[in-house]
């Protein structure tokens, strides 16, 4: 049998797709721990640079890498939803600082929002950049789910969310001290509300208080963007 | 193990419905989520079945995005030729939006 034959045989089912799918993520996650954790060697990033290198090579269109690895992407809304499971565990942390935090939150979705299609507007961006900007310091899973809703790209949305997190993990350290917030319940909430996901997994490498606070902060940005974004967006872009 | 999946399927489907029929602005898994949320909070705890399928989903949630965040291949010329206003809306934005709940906090709670 040819080589060719086997290769044929292997592309029509979506096993290719996934072996790809979880071996690149597989290995991002172990240089992510070889790295001691870096959040520069980000496990997503490293998975999709690797797969996007390697169907690129072999001529795979996206279209078909997608149809087998839709099973995982299948998962996304199901993951989205347990995380109501660590949103109900930071509850408690809400306790005699709700209103400070809830002002923290609106204004920093304001400003996250404010801030990027602003500066992406000015500097003369695609107009499906600038909407796929809107959602970005949403977590990635409940950005995407956005995105469909404000008719912009969940996938340029995603990789802007991931960007965003990464970015978020790797210079907080410098831009909390530089405004001068010290306690860690501030410095973690600052940090979940910016960088979701990725921001919160480094605040818990630094202090469980700060990542109990990034946790929360992630999950409420989570639903208050996902309430608000399309509300404001069908004001300031009529489709 | 199974009943917690079948638990966090059934609020996924019931987010699916209620925003499929009642409210088309908010994606169903969020309407779910809010809804497991309400559920937990009712019950005052989590199911052990529940927590260990959401804290596994939960800690590898980077993979399940990893397919939809692959399509940036099918951007790439747009993103190359807006490289420059897209790094700098993200780095920015980013700065801003860690500073400013900061700053809020910071302020807020001075002398507390």
């Amino acid at each position: 049998m040819a080589i060719h034959e086997i290769w044929v045989y292997l592309s029509g089912s979506p096993l290719l797709a996934l072996i790809l799918t979880l071996g690149a993520y597989h290995a991002g996650v172990l240089a992510y721990e070889r790295a001691g954790r870096h959040p520069l060697a980000n496990p997503v990033l490293i998975a999709v640079t690797l797969i996007a290198l390697i169907i690129t090579t072999i001529d795979m269109p996206y279209a078909q890498y997608f149809e087998g690895a839709q099973f995982v992407h299948f998962l996304l809304g199901t993951a989205t939803v347990a995380l109501a499971v660590p949103i109900y565990e930071g509850l408690g942390a809400l306790r005699g600082r709700i209103v400070p935090l809830f002002l923290a939150l609106l204004a920093g979705g304001a400003v996250s929002i404010a801030s990027a299609v602003g500066i992406a507007k000015l500097l003369h961006a695609d107009p499906a950049i600038v909407g796929a900007l809107w959602p970005k310091s949403v977590t990635a899973p409940i950005a995407m789910g956005v995105a469909e809703r404000i008719h912009v790209s969940p996938t340029l949305t995603a990789v802007f969310a991931v960007t965003t997190g990464i970015l978020g993990a790797v210079l907080a350290r410098y831009v909390l001290d530089a405004v001068g917030a010290k306690a860690w319940w501030q410095r973690g909430f600052a940090l979940g509300v910016a960088s979701h996901g990725i921001g919160t997994s480094r605040a818990f490498s630094v202090s469980e208080e700060a990542g109990t606070y990034a946790s929360l902060a992630m999950g409420l940005h989570g639903i208050l963007g996902a309430v608000a974004i399309p509300l404001v967006a069908q004001l300031f872009r009529p489709v | 193990m199974i009943g917690g999946l079948v638990r966090i399927l059934a609020f996924q489907g019931l987010g699916e419905l209620v925003s499929k029929f009642a409210l088309p602005l908010v994606p169903g898994p969020v309407i779910g989520l809010v809804l497991l949320l309400a559920f937990l909070a009712a019950r005052r705890s989590v199911p052990e079945g529940t927590r260990l399928v959401a804290s596994t989903l939960v800690q590898h949630l980077g993979l399940l995005f990893v397919p939809a965040a692959v399509g940036v291949v099918l951007f790439w010329p747009q993103l190359a030729s807006h490289a420059m206003a897209v790094a700098l809306a993200l780095v920015a934005s980013v700065v801003l939006t860690i500073a400013v709940p900061a700053l809020v906090l910071r302020v807020l709670s001075k002398g507390s």
